[in-house]
């Protein structure tokens, strides 16, 4: 299965695409193939359809690699397809409103509440869906998880309070959006790469002062992931240093200090009576 | 057929990635240990084929240049998959090419008909195919799964293989792109994934869908260059099958620089930094928590090896090695592995630590991540608001990190040493952050 084939050649592409031809290759359905064996394929599709595939698909060899693989502090995989995602997908794209009810955190349900579904979000870190809402009545974006919810109904919104609900929606998440800027500690230049790398899976850019030698990383977040952007900078320890973002500085400066009230004065004294580390 | 070689783009495209932004040509160019030259005629590649897969609005336009930034809330595409579209080739051949699958696409056709049909849609700068080049293709088309031949004697009649999209109701079509969506996001290798979505995507185009109809998805906080890792994977699993050794050049990502240019004019001959590496391939780690790839090999005077992916460029298949060899190395080797957080095989530790449930009720935030990511390590009740974690894990280089991003609801027991060090490392950070009560 080499993926640099010269059938997947831009040039290519692009003169089928003008010509609304499709050229499918046998590495895609091999993939297709190994890819339907996973558990969760019984929730992506109707056994009829799940039954039609597998026969289309019997012929393609689908070599597996997976035996080659294996994968390291990875996430316990609760879930990688929910079953409300193949209605919920369709209420979104047919843009539809909603009654929705769903559990509460501290127990109980909330019904009926009428809402514009917007998007379906899987946190690779939580390994968990989201359905991202704006509630109507709260006057909010909202993000439920799939699991959370008891039941919804579908209702019907005139195209231009879709198109205005849209408008909010993105108004708030531009209201949401915080600016942290996080510095590589000098010292630790030698682990760049290591550093860029953990923070590749947020919005940012890097900027370089070559006088100075300095790595300041610039993460765009909405306020309320601050929490696990604070968890991924604490995960690098002494390697980066938060320099713009008052609320995170404030927080990592509680860390530490419930951090060392936990360990007490007894490293301190162990210091002392103890002999060094091997 | 001369083997072609992408090092250049991975990296190039990698550090756009990790570093966007962060360096002027000439800064990434000596990185990259390329010319400003090259520098400018890869941006100038890379760009074109860009814009030729997907319009691109003004400002993503200006953006490349600055590294590859996603608006999360537009787009699942992954942008970095044009790496893999890159192979060159002659602007007749892909006119040829495509002409052929687009008149396949609802008919069958002989090889003679093809040629006829051929002839008669060619655009007007590009000559006619003979009937040798015609059958040239279309073994390729045929080798590749694009086309198929159907059923039947002399002459051949061939037709496009589209049936797992022709076979499909429109709802069928859409759960199907939904299912590979989520595998590709979710699952690796996905390369073939993000291929197959791209092509059923445009499928769904087809059938009158609106271009929003795909992007009801989202994926929050994925590593976008891990696919990029995956451009060695496919050489690699092949050596592994055939029990080869791999040779290439390593570059540590440790030294800074990331690419070393093959210079074929001997007056530029610089001493080419980075090792030679010979290595049996055994297998390929992923590593969740950087979004990395490693490959671990044997190498016959040092053991066993473990390289990062984005180290390797230059790779060549060599020779191959007794089955019984390859097995028992693999079998070692796994082993080693078993107690690695993710790659280190140093001597195993028993560490211990308490985790302390959040003050708040509902959720317990602490618990679900410890169950979750503890990987191996179990887990004893302790109090109402505290639990024991407890594992034994080679090394403690590579766990700490997790211990220590619970901040103040992890507190390590075991070993002394890490308690120490910990307790010393949350000192420092405070200093860090010393200056924020001031402001206060």
């Amino acid at each position: 299965m080499n993926p640099f084939e010269k059938i997947f050649n831009y040039q290519i592409i692009s003169r089928l695409d003008e010509s609304n031809a499709i050229a499918l290759t046998s590495q895609e359905r091999a993939w297709l193939r190994t890819a339907l064996a996973h558990d969760s394929s019984v929730d992506a599709f109707t056994p009829e359809t799940l039954g039609k595939l597998r026969q289309l698909l019997q012929d393609e060899s689908g070599i597996d690699h997976r035996d080659m693989i294996v994968e390291k502090a990875k996430h316990a995989e609760r879930q990688v397809y929910h079953p409300l995602l193949r209605t919920l997908r369709r209420l979104i794209m047919q843009d539809k409103g909603m009654l929705l009810t769903s559990r509460i955190k501290h127990g109980g349900t909330k019904t009926n509440q009428p809402g514009l579904p917007v998007k379906l979000e899987y946190s690779m870190v939580k390994r968990e869906w989201y359905l991202l809402w704006y509630s109507t009545r709260g006057r909010s974006f909202m993000a439920t998880k799939l699991q959370s919810i008891v039941s919804f109904e579908e209702t019907v919104l005139p195209a231009e309070r879709v198109e205005e609900l849209r408008g909010r929606v993105s108004a708030l998440l531009e209201e949401r959006r915080r600016q942290a800027v996080i510095e590589v500690v000098r010292t630790y230049s030698a682990e760049l790469s290591r550093i860029l790398y953990a923070f590749s899976c947020f919005d940012k850019s890097v900027s370089y002062d070559e006088e100075e030698n300095l790595y300041r990383i610039h993460v765009t977040y909405l306020a309320d992931e601050g929490e696990f952007l604070l968890s991924r900078i604490r995960f690098l320890g002494l390697r980066v240093k938060i320099v713009e973002g008052d609320e995170l500085r404030r927080r990592m400066l509680e860390s530490a200090e419930k951090a060392l009230a936990r360990y007490g004065n007894e490293a301190h004294r162990a210091e002392q009576t103890e002999k060094p580390a091997p | 057929m001369a083997r072609e070689s992408f090092d250049k783009e991975v990296q190039f495209l990698r550090l756009l990635a990790l570093a966007g932004g962060a360096y002027n040509r000439q800064q990434f160019a000596s990185r990259l240990g390329i010319s400003v030259h090259t520098y400018d005629k890869t941006l100038r590649y890379l760009k074109d084929m860009r814009t030729s897969l997907q319009p691109l609005s003004a400002t993503q336009e200006s953006d490349l240049a600055e590294g590859l930034r996603y608006n999360h809330y537009e787009s699942a595409d992954p942008l970095l998959l044009f790496l893999f579209r890159a192979k060159s080739l002659k602007e007749s051949e892909s006119v040829r090419l495509s002409l052929t699958i687009t008149l396949l696409q609802d008919r069958e056709l002989t090889a003679k008909e093809l040629l006829d049909a051929c002839s008669e849609s060619m655009p007007s700068d590009f000559l006619c195919p003979d009937e040798k080049t015609i059958r040239g293709d279309l073994k390729y088309l045929e080798e590749v799964g694009v086309v198929t031949r159907c059923e039947g004697g002399r002459p051949y009649r061939y037709r496009a293989s589209n049936d797992l999209i022709d076979c499909l109701t429109d709802e069928e079509l859409l759960d199907l792109y939904d299912y590979v969506d989520v595998m590709a996001n979710t699952q690796a290798p996905a390369v073939q994934g993000y291929l197959l979505r791209d092509t059923l995507k445009k499928a769904l185009g087809r059938r009158g869908f609106a271009p929003e109809a795909a992007e009801t998805h989202l994926y929050k906080y994925h590593y976008h260059s891990r696919i990029l890792d995956e451009a060695h994977l496919h050489t690699i699993f092949q050596a592994i099958r055939e029990r080869r050794r791999l040779r290439f050049l390593y570059l540590s990502p440790k030294k800074g620089k990331n690419y070393a240019s093959k210079n074929t004019n001997p007056l530029f001959e610089r001493e080419p930094e980075g090792s030679d590496e010979t290595t049996l391939p055994l297998l390929v780690i992923y590593d969740h928590q950087y979004g990395r790839w490693y490959l671990i090999g044997h190498s016959a005077k040092l053991g066993m090896m473990k390289y990062r992916m984005e180290g390797i460029t230059q790779i060549e298949t060599g020779d191959a090695v007794p089955e019984t060899d390859f097995v028992e190395r693999l079998e070692r080797a796994r082993a080693q592995l078993e107690r690695s957080w993710v790659t280190d095989t140093l001597r195993p530790v028993k560490v211990v630590a308490r985790f302390y449930n959040p003050d708040r009720s509902g959720a317990n935030f602490v618990r679900d991540r410890v169950e979750a990511q503890g990987q191996w390590g179990t887990i004893r009740e302790e109090s109402e608001s505290t639990f024991l974690y407890e594992i034994t894990v080679n090394g403690i280089y590579e766990i700490k990190p997790w211990l220590r991003s619970f901040g103040s609801s992890c507190e390590v027991l075991e070993p002394a040493w890490l308690r120490k060090e910990l307790s010393a490392e949350w000192e420092e950070i405070r200093k860090y952050y010393e200056s924020v009560r001031e402001n206060i």
